[in-house]
């Protein structure tokens, strides 16, 4: 469906984009993570045709995506980052702003408005002012604005910023149904758990360059460890870190251990140890390692940074 | 005090990192005492008006009246006009019949007619013509005095030779020259001189009324007096005599433009909004292109600006009896073409400038710099050569210039259309730019 290639991008003498190359297929749901920073507005930007590449080339179908040319972007929605809406407008007359540019009118622009509004539980609301809205609801109704041309494709850039628990679930329901009906989303984040929950496919996206590509299972088969270890950093455990450097990677995070093992080492070596040393099994977690604790491997530093 | 001084130093380092902060602190008002220092003459050695077209028909072949074109002509507030092109391209002498359609047509605003009969025969004095389009207050009283200056410092012989005429009229031109030439003797003999000089003096009217030391620029009172007496000026007002409120009529194209400029700057400010709010990236990622836009920022622009201009000239009818009713249509016209050469003024900065404050320094700036040169406080005519000129680049120029031909000469459609060609001209010429900016510039901040 979106295929880019070799794309770069400079602003000024900062790099954003590196030489990436990128597939995108009809009906994923595609997780670009990455720190602040790294290079993910700005793909989505030259997606959505706000921006021009310096070098390489973007298709859509086939069709060359370029600035230039509006009626190509068509088939795509975007969800900024910020809200843009009109916020002394009512959540009915921003919809109908945006779904007239998009040439939409009559009974379908109301229809889909009306659809809209009661998908992300906004109908009660229409004829409110947008600035009356609290940021979740802003950030529902932002992506409502994006989806009433039914686009083909939809970029969402960073959509869950500064969410409440609520809405998130009620945004994350709602995109992943309509993935489900067979809308392809690019989704940029730089939560882990977002891309977890979500993305059929995720890219790590950092300093311009993809790192990674693949599955959530595929990505973490990258990492020298299956699986890691959690426990509480205490005096009782003291002991237990000083013996486990030969076996793999002790971490300390806030007041607990991370430990993960070193490639050929067995999960059952780890627990004889802690027998031996008289420390009772409910004080270990084991679990899948994370796209964090991938992200940290790739590019030495932390999501958070 | 230690938090203070932090506060302070923050706001130096961010002061100092805003280019648009730092131009307006320390440029701009050099930039506008240099201006407005030129405006309004400071230390020119005559700081009076200069260059204001005067049209002269001198129609007498006395050489006095020669005498006083001249000194028109050297009189550095007027460009005196003698000459006009006719339809074949050719250049004749002015006419008398020729100077209210000129006058209409703008080509200047004032003339001064020297008639056949300036010194007759049948009464005693001078007749002289003066018509004016007082459209402008303040400049119709500045060449009134001017003029009437240098008629009186150059009118004495003129005053003689219409004794002479007048006693000719009443005793015979033998019996005239008889009493001149026993006066010239009489004088020779009491006061010394040649009675030949002394009576040729007499016979071209030079009594020595204007010799004394000053006169030319400076007659006494009493002298003026005389003059005044002597001299009898015809007026004749060739456009604005049936304006209902002159004095309102004259100036409110002024407050027109200077209300609309502040008003569409602050408009087109309302860009950075949408921009700082991803509202470009949602719009623009759709099938929208960056000039579709500026254009519709322009039309709602204009279309502000009309409203706004109707509020105002209504106002202007209610409160100062400003003849709106009778100039809608034409009226309505040059509204259009002023708010759109505005806003497309607004659109230019926006697109210029790359946030609001910057938008509104610079926008500030060219208000005041374009108001002052383009003569919305102060007549053009009163302004040095350079800066008269200056002023014709103006929108604010051309707009009052439209406003005052509907409300002040109650112009037809067809002798508004070149003021309305160049007020579109600008407003096409500056939506090109700020068009062409607009479409390369980084219009996300």
């Amino acid at each position: 469906m979106l295929s880019l290639e070799n794309i770069t991008k400079r602003y000024g003498a900062l790099t954003a984009l590196d030489g990436v190359s990128l597939r995108i297929e009809a009906g994923e749901f595609f997780g670009l993570l990455g720190p602040n920073g790294a290079g993910k507005s700005t793909l989505m930007s030259l997606v959505a045709g706000l921006r021009a590449p310096d070098a390489g080339g973007l298709t859509l179908n086939g069709h060359p995506l370029t600035a230039d040319d509006p009626s190509a972007r068509l088939a795509l929605g975007l969800v900024p980052q910020h809200i843009a809406l009109y916020p002394k407008l009512s959540a009915e007359q921003n919809l109908r702003v945006f779904g007239q540019l998009y040439g939409l009118g009559g009974a379908t622009l109301r229809e889909r408005i009306d659809e809209g509004l009661e998908a992300m539980q906004l109908a009660d609301r229409r004829r409110d002012k947008v600035q009356t809205f609290s940021g979740g609801m802003q950030r529902r109704l932002n992506i409502i604005a994006s989806l009433l041309h039914r686009p083909k494709l939809l970029l969402c850039d960073e959509p869950t910023v500064g969410v409440d628990p609520q809405s998130r679930n009620a945004i994350f329901e709602f995109l992943e149904r309509l993935n489900r009906e067979g809308l392809t989303v690019i989704y940029s984040t730089h939560y882990m758990e977002e891309a977890t929950r979500l993305c059929s496919r995720i890219g790590i996206i950092d300093h311009g360059k993809i790192h990674a590509l693949g599955t959530l299972d595929e990505l973490l088969l990258k990492l020298p460890f299956e699986e890691e270890i959690r426990f509480p950093a205490d005096g009782g455990t003291a002991a237990l870190v000083a013996q486990l450097g030969a076996q793999g990677t002790v971490e300390k995070t806030e007041d607990s251990y991370r430990f993960r093992p070193h490639a050929g080492v067995k999960l059952s070596q780890f627990y004889t140890l802690t027998e031996s040393l008289g420390l009772p099994a409910r004080l270990f977690t084991s679990q899948r390692p994370t796209l964090e604790a991938l992200f940290l491997h790739l590019t030495g530093r932390t999501l958070r940074e | 005090m230690r938090t203070i001084l932090v506060l302070v130093r923050k706001d130096f380092t961010t002061f100092f990192r805003n280019k648009a902060a730092v131009s307006l602190t320390f440029i701009v008002p050099f930039a506008l005492i240099w201006i407005f220092g030129g405006v309004f003459g400071i230390n020119r050695k005559d700081t009076g008006p200069s260059g204001i077209p005067l049209a002269v028909v001198n129609a007498s072949d006395n050489p006095a009246a020669a005498k006083l074109l001249a000194a028109l002509q050297a009189e550095p507030a007027f460009k005196v006009i003698t000459t006009t092109t006719a339809a074949d391209k050719s250049s004749r002498s002015l006419r008398e019949e020729d100077l209210a359609p000129l006058m209409r047509d703008n080509k200047f605003r004032f003339a001064l007619v020297i008639p056949a009969d300036v010194v007759s025969e049948q009464e005693f004095g001078l007749h002289l013509k003066i018509y004016s389009n007082p459209r402008n207050e303040i400049e119709t009283q500045m060449v009134n005095g001017i003029l009437q200056k240098t008629i009186f410092a150059n009118v004495p012989q003129l005053l003689g030779q219409s004794l002479l005429a007048r006693g000719r009229a009443f005793i015979g031109p033998d019996r005239q020259n008889s009493f001149n030439r026993g006066l010239a003797d009489n004088i020779a003999r009491s006061f010394g001189g040649s009675a030949d000089e002394i009576l040729k003096d007499l016979e071209s009217g030079n009594f020595g009324f204007g010799e004394r030391e000053g006169s030319s620029a400076g007659a006494n009172a009493a002298g003026e007096s005389l003059f005044t007496q002597a001299v009898h000026i015809e007026s004749v007002q060739v456009a604005g005599q049936d304006v209902t409120s002159p004095a309102a009529t004259r100036i409110v194209g002024g407050w027109a433009m200077q209300f609309l400029l502040f008003a569409l700057s602050g408009a087109a400010t309302a860009l950075f909004y949408e921009r700082d709010h991803g509202i470009f990236h949602r719009i623009l990622a759709g099938p929208v292109g960056r000039s579709q836009i500026l254009w519709s920022k322009f039309l709602f622009g204009v279309s502000v600006g009309v409203l706004q201009l109707t509020v105002l000239f209504v106002g202007g009818r209610m409160l100062y009896g400003i003849d709106v009713e009778n100039h809608i249509g034409m009226l309505l016209l040059m509204c259009v073409f002023a708010a759109s050469a505005c806003t497309a003024f607004g659109m230019l900065i926006a697109s210029l400038t790359s946030s609001p404050e910057a938008a509104s320094g610079l926008a500030t700036f060219v208000i005041l710099v374009m108001c002052a040169v383009g003569g919305a406080w102060f007549p053009v005519t009163f302004m040095p050569e350079f800066f008269q000129q200056l002023s014709k680049l103006t929108l604010v120029y051309w707009a009052m210039e439209g406003f005052a031909q509907v409300l002040w000469a109650n112009a037809s459609f067809v002798e508004l259309l070149p003021t309305l060609g160049i007020l579109g001209g600008i407003a096409l010429a500056v939506m090109g730019i700020a068009v062409w900016r607009f479409n390369r510039g980084n219009i996300f901040g």
